[in-house]
């Protein structure tokens, strides 16, 4: 019963949604109370229905109605019910519902929030918010609808492709798509700003939470993909280059960029157009990774559906949003003038531009790689393939200028730097830099990449514990506060600025840990039980692992091949570690489990590669010709570095959202001038 | 105005620097994708060629596959997609991705990058499987024929995921 409500709710949504957007854009243009609030009400509608056909989806799924195409190809019988609720989102007929889903919750958020403020912007808001979750709509009733029945009941369903049967499939996709459709509200916002011509910074203070919001998600949604890539694909790497990786890396680029340049505008009054040209780039952005990632248009790990026909509407959707944005941009130029020029190349202002440049300029790396093939092939007629040594020749050296901006910008000077402002602010992290990048190398470290990336992530380190400490110190003194109180209240004075500190602390950390690639040690051997396979670390530890032989398990829908491994460290025992081969049933796919251990500086990672052809015949009989096996041991220095520099970029990013003033008002301290200038 | 030109030099530098990081990029890293049939032909009209990387697309035949005992050196021939008369022998020194088969049911698509070898053999430094058709030789459940429901989309054997493992090479 609940499916067929579900899919009922589905087509009563689109009319609403569709009629809500109409009442929206009219009650904002004629000022009518009553078609506003008519409009809004059909977005908390909408938001209802959406979430009735979404529990409808899930229902099929956890009932096994195989009748429905959708459930047949992404569940089986005894798939895990987790999994089952994680077919909302499993192939894309799903996905396109749940993204609905997720945008119309954001919009009903933004409606309710704003519901007695901002009158004048909201119409238009909820009437863009309703058209998006339109164009979803249709895609999910007339394209792709998941409640598309196949004509006959088959007694069991395809099963989920077994790589995605992990538990961060539950958790990366919904939170990339979180990232992906909150983004649409500030979109909303901005273009709401052009139509109204209220163009002042308003429109950008009420989104700020928002655009952190989605670039929160779409960072985590990131830092999720390489974790599972990590742990699941089993090659020892977390990030391929792929172009569906790349397609989730863009709007995070330009997001981030969009959120330093508001900055700018928000203080000096600047860089108007820029920000709307960002604004519009960013969600373009997100709806080109939904689209890549949904199409298979590129050959990638990811691409589960080969639809061409969804690639062109979406295609038409971007040209369609791009050209509005762009035509509403150039018909507003006159309001979006600057109200000062730059005044100096070494400034903040200049800083912050150049960090825009270099984001923007990854960014364009990325889809240049990307798109190159295609262009070959539809152009020049022979095909080429682009892969990770032109992404990282390319981007490392960006990422690093990257990385020194990210010192450079929060503590240089407004309008123009004095030389006592460089001075004060640069000397003694730079000098830290050097030392750090001096000592490594006295060490012994001569990869070049590692080495700056140290010495830089060490200067723009220095310069924020600098900061912090200036701070501190100050208001300390002035409060007349003990240290730790004055740490706190300068923290929760202006989180903003502070939060944003600790988010590069994160970031610094991230990219030491992928830094640390180029010392990756890897060891294959063939071996017998009892015999020993030993690798050294960059790092200067030893480990021997004693292979103690394969043993077999037979699991409800899968035959384990388990590989135990006694493994000592520097001579010190560690205790065993294991790494499998599954054969699943349904579908009949085979994937392989590593072995990881974590230490402070360097994962330990085990991944049986081969085994004998019949070692499934080790079921039945114990030969110890069948236990011969294959292994791959790697070392991968600074690899958990990466995930506690995420963890700290969460926290930063928390502490800039949480609720409440957090920004000093500009009546108590003109401008968030940092305590070491002047 | 004129600190604003002066600005304006700086952005193209920045720009500047970018595209010539792309350019040089993209020609010192790019290999040419071919098919099987491709290869051949193209090694007919400049034979110099052969010792350059490439990356070959095609499909593996079934029961190709052989590997020494206890070696890690594994052998099986990658046919062209259109003509299964063009065949290449590969070597390939790594372990295999698991969705790597080269069973009469499954057809597996490979993606291998590598060089040509004077001998004919072709050296893949690294191979991607793509089991987009991995299903169609399975029979179906009950109630057997897939009916067309009037939309293109109904047919399952038109929306199955696709699997790809990776080995790195």
């Amino acid at each position: 019963m609940i499916p067929e409500l579900g899919e009922f709710a589905l087509w009563i949504a689109l009319p609403i949604a569709l009629w809500g957007s109409v009442l929206a854009f009219l009650g904002g243009k004629s000022s009518r109370g009553d078609l506003v609030l008519s409009g809004e009400r059909s977005t908390y509608a909408v938001f209802f229905l959406i979430a009735l056909a979404s529990a409808g989806i899930i229902t099929a799924f956890l009932q096994d109605r195989f009748e429905y195409a959708y459930v047949y190809n992404y569940s089986s019988r005894n798939l895990m019910t987790y999994f089952k609720v994680a077919g909302l989102w499993a192939g894309q007929d799903g996905s396109i519902i749940f993204w609905a889903l997720n945008l119309a919750l954001f919009s009903s958020i933004a409606v309710w929030v704003n519901r007695k403020k901002n009158r004048e912007l909201m119409p238009y808001v909820n009437g863009i918010l309703l058209a998006v979750i339109s164009f979803f709509l249709v895609l999910g009733i007339f394209v792709t609808s998941p409640f598309e029945q196949l004509g006959f009941t088959p007694a069991d369903g395809r099963g989920l492709n077994v790589q995605l049967q992990n538990y961060w499939m539950t958790i990366h996709p919904p939170t990339l798509y979180l990232g992906f459709t909150s983004f649409t509200v500030p979109f909303a916002f901005g273009m709401s700003a052009l139509l109204t011509g209220r163009l002042d910074a308003r429109w950008i203070q009420l989104t700020r939470k928002w655009v952190l919001t989605s670039w929160l998600f779409l960072a985590l949604g990131i830092i999720f993909g390489m974790r599972w890539a990590y742990e699941e694909l089993g090659w020892g790497g977390y990030w391929f280059w792929d172009p569906v990786e790349n397609a989730s890396l863009l709007p995070w680029l330009v997001a981030t960029a969009f959120l330093h340049s508001v900055m700018i505008q928000e203080n000096r009054g600047m860089l108007k157009v820029w920000n709307m040209g960002l604004v519009l780039l960013t969600y373009l952005m997100t709806i080109f990774a939904t689209f890549l990632t949904r199409s298979g248009l590129i050959e990638s790990v990811h691409s589960f559906a080969q639809n061409i026909t969804i690639a062109w509407i979406f295609l038409g959707f971007m040209g369609l949003v791009g050209g509005v944005g762009l035509i509403l941009i150039l018909w507003r130029l006159p309001l979006l003038q600057s109200e000062r020029q730059f005044e100096s190349l070494v400034s903040r202002e200049a800083a912050f531009l150049l960090n825009n440049l270099v984001l923007l300029g990854i960014a364009f790396a990325v889809i240049w790689g990307m798109m190159f093939p295609l262009i070959t092939e539809g152009f020049a007629e022979f095909r080429v393939a682009i892969g990770a040594p032109f992404f990282n020749r390319v981007n490392i050296p960006i990422g690093l200028a990257l990385l020194a901006l990210m010192g450079i910008g929060p503590v240089i000077a407004w309008r123009k730097a004095s030389v006592r402002n460089l001075q004060r602010n640069f000397v003694l992290p730079l000098g830290v830099g050097v030392g750090i990048g001096a000592i490594l190398f006295a060490m012994g470290v001569r990869h070049a990449y590692a080495l700056l990336t140290f010495a830089i992530g060490t200067f723009v380190l220095a310069i924020i514990a600098i900061e912090f400490v200036k701070g501190t110190r100050a208001r300390a003194r002035i409060e007349e506060e003990g240290m730790g109180t004055a740490f706190v209240h300068l923290v929760r004075r202006n989180r903003q600025r502070w939060g944003g500190y600790i988010v590069h602390v994160g970031v610094v950390v991230m990219f030491m840990g992928f830094a640390g690639t180029a010392y990756d040690e890897e060891v294959t051997q063939n071996l017998a039980p009892g015999e020993t396979l030993t690798i050294a670390s960059a790092m200067g530890h030893e480990y021997a692992l004693v292979y103690q032989g394969l043993s077999t398990h037979r699991a409800p829908n899968m035959d384990q091949i388990v590989a135990l491994f006694s493994v000592s460290r520097d001579g010190r025992d560690l205790g065993s570690m294991t790494s499998e081969i599954q054969l699943v049933r349904a579908p009949p796919q085979r994937t392989t489990q590593v072995g990881i251990e974590h230490f402070l500086l360097e994962d330990l990672y085990v991944i049986v590669a081969e085994v004998s052809e019949n070692a499934a015949s080790l079921f039945d009989l114990n030969d110890a010709a069948l236990q011969r096996a294959t292994f791959r041991v790697l070392v991968n220095p600074l690899v958990p570095w990466i995930w506690y520099g995420g963890l700290i970029l969460v926290v930063g990013t928390l502490i800039a959202l949480w609720p409440g003033a957090g920004v000093p008002t500009r009546r108590i301290a003109p401008a968030p001038v940092p305590a070491a200038v002047g | 105005m004129r600190k604003d030109r002066r600005f304006f030099v700086g952005l193209i530098g920045v720009a500047a620097v970018v595209i010539y990081l792309v350019w040089t990029g993209i020609a010192a890293t790019m290999t040419y994708a071919v098919t099987p049939a491709e290869l051949f032909a193209n090694l007919e009209l400049n034979p110099e060629d052969s010792g350059r990387g490439i990356r070959v697309s095609g499909h593996v035949l079934p029961g190709s596959h052989s590997q020494a005992s206890g070696e890690l050196k594994h052998q099986f021939i990658v046919v062209d997609p259109t003509d299964e008369s063009i065949r290449i022998v590969v070597e390939f020194p790594h372990p295999l991705p698991d969705t790597f088969s080269d069973d009469q049911a499954m057809l597996t698509e490979v993606v291998m990058e590598g060089r040509l070898r004077e001998d004919g053999i072709f050296e893949a430094t690294e191979v991607l499987t793509k089991c987009g058709s991995r299903y169609e030789a399975v029979p179906e459940a009950p109630g057997s024929e897939v009916p067309s429901a009037g939309s293109p989309g109904a047919l399952p054997d038109q929306r199955i995921a696709s699997t790809e493992g990776k080995v790195d090479g």
